[in-house]
């Protein structure tokens, strides 16, 4: 017999259906509503997805709203935080030019003593003081005004270095300052621009003025007491040079050294206008949503091996229950 | 012949379900007759697969497939567990089958020929179930595949074997 032979015979005898069978099928009852709804995840899955990106994009607009409207006041307050030196340098202005003190005023602001030095001790009082100005103008004069007001304070210029090739410039002056007014000096020069650095260093000078003072005593008390010819010449010329060395001494303390370093600052771009409100809106909420996506990245980071390991677990359940079952099949 | 695409679908109903139950009745009896190769058996898990049917209606969908292809999914489901629990059974029982069911009256067809009836009943559930898909219900190669949850090759490779014993076991039951 053939295998058409077969297939033929088989298709023309089908296996028929009782009528007990039929009826019994028919009769089936559909079976009651469920009481709670059997979700369709085909349906459900999409949906969420969907509703969790309208979510996400709905956050992220909300926070850019919110922090725009917020970010024009804290733009404002930082751009109109006032500097020390240019809010000085405009009282400075407002006050009349002349003044019998020319250090009257500029202890009005506390922030701006500097160290100030011993009124009972003799010291060696060195201040450096780098300063910005805006242009080479304003470092002409500024340079200029820094001369006369050592000279009036009672003090005078050591040396002064000038050079602005281009644009730039620099100005370094190096002044001796009565120490009694070197405050008002740091404070005032502090003021011509923006107050790049300071440096203060006090060096105690009285003890060796006092050793020097104690030397000198006991040298002309030996001298008072009537030496040999030799060793008289010899004590007088030593105290002659503890005399000027003392003197030296004191001087030097009665003169603090400044160091004023004033520069042009270096040309800025043109300041960019300020985002709108819409563009700040726009920034905050990419980085609200950059945000999200790292969270959304990292959570698929850690769940996602775990993820892989259940599909593979699910898979190979499957394959392992097909072969039972085509195995059973076979037994059958 | 090009398919046609519904463009709505229509959610089933019960109306609908007496109808497809009507219709295919005799597809899933004739399939399970084979798979069991027991006409009692096939016709008790006939009714139990229209019950279960009946309970999934609702989700059925048709975009994914035909009713008969889903409703001989669900036969051969319910098969496969009555198979399984039989064999639970006869291993707390310590009996095991020693192949094959008694004589019995035309198990797969009235007009079967004594020696077709008996090669059926040699062949494996295995066999018979995928010459039931594709000879007597006449799906075609996908449908039965995605029945028996393997490749369309696999399901051709198997209707192939399953032809070859048949008629093996034919010859040999004419040679006897």
């Amino acid at each position: 017999m053939s295998q058409l032979e077969l297939v033929q015979e088989l298709r023309a005898n089908r296996p028929v259906v009782s009528t007990e069978l039929r009826e019994r099928v028919l009769a089936l009852a559909p079976p009651p509503p469920p009481r709670r709804i059997e979700p369709n995840l085909r349906r459900l899955v999409p949906a969420v997805a969907f509703a969790g990106l309208a979510a996400a994009v709905g956050v992220a607009t909300v926070v850019g709203v919110v922090n725009s409207s917020h970010g024009g006041s804290v733009t404002s307050a930082k751009t109109s935080a006032p500097v020390h030196g240019a809010a000085l340098q405009k009282r400075e202005r407002a006050r009349p030019r002349v003044h019998a003190n020319p250090t009257a005023g500029l202890y009005a602001d506390k922030t701006l003593r500097a160290v100030a030095p011993s009124s009972s001790r003799l010291q060696q009082y060195d201040a450096s003081l780098r300063v910005r100005v805006k242009d080479q103008a304003e470092l002409s004069r500024r340079t200029q005004q820094a001369l006369r007001f050592t000279r009036r304070l009672g003090g005078y210029v050591v040396s002064a270095k000038y050079s602005a090739p281009g644009t730039s410039g620099t100005s370094r002056l190096a002044l001796r300052v009565p120490i009694q007014h070197v405050q008002a000096a740091i404070a005032a020069f502090s003021a011509y621009g923006t107050l790049v650095s300071q440096r203060i260093t006090l060096k105690d000078l009285q003890q060796k003025v006092d050793a020097l003072g104690i030397r000198i005593r006991r040298l002309r008390a030996r001298i008072a007491a009537g030496e040999p010819e030799a060793q008289l010449e010899r004590d007088k010329a030593l105290l002659r040079a503890l005399t000027r060395s003392r003197q030296a001494t004191t001087q030097r303390a009665q003169l603090a050294s400044v160091a004023l370093t004033m520069a042009v600052a270096a040309k800025q771009k043109h300041a960019a206008t300020p985002p709108g409100r819409f563009h700040r809106t726009l920034d905050d909420a990419g980085s609200v949503l950059v945000r999200e996506f790292e969270l959304l990245l990292y959570a698929l980071l850690v769940a996602g091996p775990l993820l892989l390991l259940g599909g593979a677990g699910i898979l190979a359940s499957r394959s392992l229950r097909r072969r039972a079952d085509q195995k059973l099949l076979e037994r059958a | 012949m090009p398919r046609l695409r519904r463009i709505s679908v229509v959610k089933p109903n019960a109306q609908d379900f007496a109808e497809v139950a009507e219709r295919h009745l005799d597809d899933v009896h004739a399939f399970l007759v084979y798979l069991t190769g027991d006409r009692s058996v096939a016709e008790d898990l006939t009714a139990e697969t229209f019950a279960r049917a009946l309970e999934r209606w609702r989700k059925f969908d048709p975009r994914r497939g035909s009713a008969r292809t889903w409703l001989c999914q669900l036969a051969r489901s319910t098969a496969l567990d009555h198979f399984r629990s039989e064999e639970r059974r006869r291993r707390r029982e310590g009996r095991y089958t020693l192949g094959g069911t008694d004589a019995q009256d035309a198990a797969f067809g009235e007009g079967l020929s004594p020696e077709l009836e008996a090669a059926l009943s040699r062949l494996s559930a295995a066999e018979r179930e995928v010459l039931a898909l594709r000879i007597i219900l006449d799906l075609d190669g996908d449908s039965a595949a995605r029945v028996l949850g393997i490749s369309t090759s696999a399901c051709s490779t198997r209707l192939s074997r399953a032809l070859q014993k048949l008629e093996q076991e034919v010859s040999a039951g004419v040679a006897a």
